[in-house]
């Protein structure tokens, strides 16, 4: 009887030791939204004229990636100008040196594409977005850019704002660092409209990070790269910086 | 049966000459006459399937929209003087009359007077004569265009542009109207540019919203000029004013370019893109306005580009250039036939009867097909260089037994038996090969197999009907010179390359050797043709050098729009509405124009109604104010300081969004932040106020011209009745609807450059389709050509190679002899392809033709030595190759002449295939010298051990 009992609960064991969609997403939710960070970095982007450019910039995090904050260093023409990203970059704030004022620029900006470049402000300040406004299942198993990874699709919960109607998201299954996450259009599901692509993975302070980041947008054939200098998490940070009167410091 | 028909064909010519020469002239008369008949098409969609959709849509297009082929006028240099030229020249473009018809018809006039005259002196009635006078005239003086587009409808603009607001536009705008007064309307302008990017679903960083904000710099550029020039105290005139509130409410009228270099002139014309004479006379009568201006604009640069202007200039240019291309073939084939002959006068006789053959070839032509198109329109230069081979294979062997003493009769039966039926099977699988592009979809492909397999046969005939006669007149001739001259019989001589078939002998004697090497460089060539890519650009293959061309790009930098566009037509104002919704919603998509641009629909001016009531209402009850309030003039310089900053801070947001325009814009109002030096339009009229102890008198000044007009205008902008079709004028309708109404255009720009990067081209063409099947345009129609046109390549590859396979089953009897003749073919394309990638060439939509072709023209350098191998029993490699060989190295040497002049020519296109079919004939030429011997010493070997 024993033994006929353990028999019956073999597949209920096999269930419980997969991982789940909701399991996998909320341990990728965890890594990418470190409780504060700092981070140097560049971003590339094509102008409309179809000119390169590159800037640098330094970037804080606070409260799981609620607030951002960015401050350009080059080129010397930006250098000092700020963005603040409050509300997971729904409300963005700049701070001009030239003219010394700090002005609102946006309120559900968010879907907005982030400085001429192919993320969009949702993108790069996305906080527990996957977990709160996708519902995520394991679709698939499979070897990818070398790794076995996770394939998990996020499909949009119906009340959700946001600008993406699913996403799959390949997750490396060693760290669950997401190499790659297609982003599916607002109205049409089976249309790709880009794909992020992490690479050079690295730890730093215990968390394995993305140093390089490839967003291509497939509409526009266009692509940016952001690659990470340097980064530290979970630094002390004041609060005030991410304030309207800290912009202005 | 067919040797028969040949020996009867010597022998009526060596007995009748001069009867089969008259044939030949009727012949040529009849066949001259359908020549002049035939006519050329330049248009890419003719290349396609004629009951494809897009071809079927661009037709209809071209006939009901004159707008959608209009002759562009791209005028450069300063701002103020290429308003002016286009001022002046506009007018002198709609009255251009078609001068060539006004000759024309004269001189019929003149000549119908003179007719009159010589009745009226017989006393003969005049009167129908006269009536002929009275309707020429009638013809005279036609206007060649329609109108003149540069400049927007300003009055259409000035009564209803508030309607055509959004209605998301009009909430963020609406503060802007509700004054006129100075220091309230720069406050209002702040509040509006402080609001700017607050609440909005749409990014400012697309096309529409940079040229937006590009359009309210420009006014407010302005405005800040006409201040500056207040303060200056200058006379300030009416224009000015009226200029002034023009551009702060609806931007700069004239069609400029973002560095306000450039501006462009669109003539529309009264005719459609179908007439070529009339598509010529107009871009020469514009050409003439252009020349005749030059004079007193020497600063301003103007050239001609659009549908009209490149219609024109590649039909004219590619007839002078294929004129000269053939012209450089003829001249390189006749030194060489003259050099290899060492004789001059048979290879004058070849070329007049290639000459006579390709007239026939184009009187063919007309009759079957009735015009010429972008890719046959080359036909004559590739029938010089197949034709002639006939020619010299005749005369090779009538001369080779002329020189070996038999009479002309003997010499003509020898040349008709021995080479004739070489020539004949050769010919026809060649013809027989291009036919079967007639299988092909693209109209492109099946026109030039039909130009090209009945040219190719026309050309055959005139060579057995005329060449023979000739030969046989030529030597009479030489005979009784010889005779009255006393002159010693003409000596033998051998003027075979033994050379060649001692090379040839040693290739056969060392097959192995041969076999191996032979393998190894096909399959190096292999791996070099897999390689290969295609080549998308469509502008690679397009004439160089042409102004109409490169006018393109200077349009696409200038105004960032491409002319390579899709159109698409609509049966309704709101069909269009929902399509052009439908293409603003991709990426791929820069600009949308259509009607809906004048015409929102009804659910759209009742939501944007009841804010222009409210803007109106504003602004009826605002009162201009005579007086500045108490602390105006501080206000004043605050609100021009606040703009300063705004401007700066918006340039500073572009410049990190990368919208280039809008940070170029700022640039020439607020300066360069990295020059200190640069020109800083708000902080010069800042430092001028500060001279003045008070701005009243200036302020006086502004509200006495500016405030009334502006508040007039904006009143009248505010215009709530609903617009309706009746109420646009004509020429907005005219852009955007047939003449019946019934019809409406839609033009799509491209984001990008399509040509390049395929993907771009495909991803936009893809997301037109999406919304319609109706598409059609540049980019459509060339991505269907290069589906179209590499299907229809591998379909017609593959018949040609069963087709040919079974013809030479037939002529030898043998499959194995039949296989034996294909794999030099075989190797040679395989060569080829690898050859092209050596030389640095890319496959195109115009040189993929070329594998097709080169399977039915290099099959007969096989089908000739195979021939000549089997008359000599299977034996004598020596022989067969110093004689025929050398026939077919002459043979390939003036096909790649013929080939390789289209190389020079101003179509880079024609220049491609030239380029791939001459690498291919040589490939073809040297796979069969190097392979058949090889192959023959291997099949020697065998036969020599079974026996």
């Amino acid at each position: 009887m024993k033994y006929f009992i353990l028999i019956l609960m073999l597949p209920l064991l096999a269930f419980s030791q997969e991982k789940t969609g909701a399991q996998i997403i909320n341990k990728v939710n965890d890594l990418m939204n470190q409780e504060s960070s700092e981070v140097t970095m560049t971003m590339t982007i094509i102008t409309s004229s179809g000119q390169e450019r590159t800037f640098e910039y330094l970037s804080y995090s606070v409260n799981f990636g609620e607030k951002n904050l960015i401050i350009y260093q080059a080129p010397s023409r930006v250098k000092g100008q700020k963005m603040l990203m409050l509300n997971q970059a729904d409300d963005i704030w700049a701070y001009f040196p030239r003219t010394q004022r700090v002005r609102k620029l946006a309120t559900h900006a968010k879907k907005q594409k982030f400085e001429g470049s192919d993320f969009s402000n949702e993108d790069l300040g996305s906080g527990d977005s996957f977990t709160t406004d996708y519902n995520a299942q394991l679709i698939d198993e499979e070897n990818k850019a070398g790794y076995d990874c996770y394939v998990v699709e996020l499909t949009r919960n119906p009340r959700a704002d946001i600008s993406y109607s699913r996403l799959i998201v390949w997750v490396r299954k060693s760290d669950y660092v997401p190499l790659i996450i297609d982003y599916y259009d607002d109205k049409n599901p089976d249309r790709l409209l880009k794909t992020l692509s992490q690479s050079n993975i690295q730890i730093i302070d215990g968390v394995p990070t993305a140093m390089r980041m490839i967003m291509h947008n497939h509409s526009d054939n266009t692509s940016t790269t952001v690659e990470i200098k340097k980064v530290k998490y979970n630094v002390p940070l004041d609060d005030e910086l991410f304030t309207e009167r800290g912009l202005k410091k | 049966m067919r040797e028969v028909l040949l020996i009867r064909l010597a022998r009526l010519h060596a007995e009748h000459p001069w009867k089969m020469f008259l044939i030949v002239i009727i012949l040529t008369v009849l066949l001259a006459f359908a020549a002049s008949q035939l006519s050329v098409t330049m248009r890419w969609s003719d290349l396609l399937p004629s009951d494809d959709p897009r071809t079927i849509q661009f037709n209809k297009i071209i006939q009901e929209f004159k707008t959608s082929t209009s002759l562009t006028i791209v005028v450069q240099g300063e701002e103020k003087r290429i308003k002016k030229f286009a001022d002046e020249l506009a007018p002198n473009i709609v009255n251009a009359v078609n001068a060539r018809k006004n000759a024309e018809i004269e001189t019929d006039v003149t000549k119908l007077q003179e007719k009159i005259k010589k009745r009226r002196s017989r006393g003969k009635d005049t009167s129908d004569l006269e009536r002929q006078i009275r309707e020429l005239q009638g013809g005279k003086d036609r206007k060649l265009f329609q109108r003149v587009d540069y400049k927007l409808n300003m009055d259409f603009l000035r009564n209803h542009a508030m309607m055509l607001i959004k209605k998301q536009d009009l909430e963020n705008l609406k503060d802007i109207f509700y004054s006129p007064n100075l220091t309230e309307l720069l406050t209002n302008y702040n509040n509006a540019f402080e609001k700017e990017y607050i609440g909005r679903q749409e990014s400012i960083s697309s096309r529409e919203k940079e040229d937006g904000a590009v359009k309210t710099l420009d006014g407010i550029e302005n405005f800040i000029a006409f201040l500056q020039k207040i303060a200056d105290r200058q006379q300030v005139s009416e224009k000015d004013v009226e200029q002034t509130v023009d551009f702060l409410l609806f931007g700069d009228p004239y069609f400029l370019s973002y560095d306000q270099q450039g501006l462009v002139l669109n003539a529309i014309p009264n005719f459609s893109l179908t007439d070529i004479d009339l598509v010529v006379a107009a871009v020469e009568a514009v050409e003439v306005l252009l020349t005749d201006m030059a004079d007193d604009f020497p600063d301003v640069q103007a050239g001609m580009t659009g549908f009209l202007a490149i219609s024109r200039d590649e039909m004219i240019y590619s007839e002078q250039s294929l004129g000269t291309t053939s012209l450089i073939a003829v001249i390189a084939i006749l030194i060489l036939l003259i050099i290899s002959f060492r004789m001059w006068f048979a290879p004058l006789l070849a070329i007049f009867t290639l000459m006579i053959g390709v007239l026939w070839a184009v009187g063919v032509t007309a009759l079957i097909v009735g015009q010429l198109n972008i890719m046959t329109q080359m036909m004559m230069v590739i029938l010089f260089g197949l034709g002639i081979d006939f020619a010299i294979h005749l005369i090779a062997s009538f001369s080779e037994r002329r020189a070996a003493g038999g009479s002309i009769a003997d010499a003509m039966q020898y040349t008709f038996t021995k080479s004739g039926k070489g020539v004949l099977t050769g010919a026809l699988t060649t013809a027989v090969a291009f036919l079967t592009l007639l299988v092909s979809h693209s109209r492109g492909m099946k026109e030039m197999g039909l130009v090209t397999g009945f040219g190719l046969l026309s050309i055959l005939l005139a060579t057995f009907l005329l060449l023979p006669p000739l030969l046989v007149f030529k030597e009479r001739m030489w005979a009784w010179l010889r005779t009255k001259l006393k002159a010693s019989p003409q000596k033998s001589r051998d003027i075979s390359f033994r050379s060649l078939g001692a090379l040839s002998n040693w290739l056969c004697n060392h097959y192995g050797f041969t076999l191996f090497a032979a393998l190894l460089v096909t399959c190096a060539m292999a791996w070099l043709s897999s390689k290969m890519t295609f080549d998308y650009n469509y502008l690679n293959i397009e004439p160089k050098g042409l102004t109409s061309i490169t006018l393109q790009d200077t349009v696409l930098n200038k105004f960032d729009l491409s002319m390579d566009y899709a159109l698409i037509t609509a049966e309704t104002p709101e069909e269009s509405r929902r399509l052009a919704q439908g293409c603003k919603d991709f990426s791929s998509v820069a600009m949308v124009d259509d009607i809906s641009n004048y015409l929102p629909s009804p659910a759209q001016q009742q939501e944007r109604r009841p804010l222009i009531v409210e803007i109106k209402n504003e602004m009826q009850n605002a009162s201009i104010q005579s007086r500045l309030p108490r602390g105006g003039f501080e206000q004043f310089r605050n609100e021009l300081q606040r703009l300063q900053f705004n401007i700066m801070e918006m340039q500073d947001m572009a410049f990190i969004g990368g919208q280039d325009k809008v940070d170029n814009k700022c640039q020439t109002i607020v300066g360069d932040p990295e020059d200190v030096n640069s020109m800083n339009k708000i902080a010069d009229l800042l430092r001028t106020l500060e001279e003045y102890e008070t701005v009243a008198d200036i302020f006086d000044k502004f509200q006495r011209d500016f405030a009334p007009r502006f508040k007039a205008s904006v009143v009248r902008m505010c215009h709530a009745e609903p617009i309706t079709l009746s109420d646009l004028p004509e020429d907005i309708l005219d852009q955007f609807s047939n003449n019946k109404r019934d019809q409406f255009l839609i033009t799509i720009f491209p984001a990008g450059n399509i040509w390049q990067d395929a993907r771009f081209l495909n991803q936009f063409t893809d997301d037109i389709e999406r919304v319609t099947d109706r598409a059609t345009g540049m980019p459509p129609v060339f991505r269907a050509l290069i589906q179209v046109i590499g299907r229809d390549g591998r379909t017609a590859m593959l018949f040609t190679i069963v087709i040919v396979f079974i013809l030479l089953w037939i002529d030898f009897g043998k499959p194995g002899y039949a296989l034996l003749a294909m794999t030099p073919l075989a190797i040679g394309v395989i060569w080829m392809v690898g050859l092209m990638y050596l030389t640095r060439q890319q496959f195109t939509v115009m040189n993929v033709m070329g594998l097709p072709m080169i399977l039915g023209i290099g099959i007969d350098d096989g089908v000739h030595i195979m021939h000549r191998w089997i008359s000599e029993d299977r034996k004598n490699i020596l022989t067969v190759f110093s004689s025929t060989g050398k026939a077919i190295l002459l043979t390939s040497l003036t096909t790649m002449l013929a080939f390789g002049s289209l190389i020079f020519s101003i179509w880079r296109g024609f220049g491609h295939l030239g380029a791939a079919l001459f690498v291919g004939v040589a490939a073809c030429f040297l796979a069969t010298l190097v392979v058949l011997p090889g192959a023959i010493g291997l099949l020697n070997r065998n036969t020599n051990k079974s026996n």
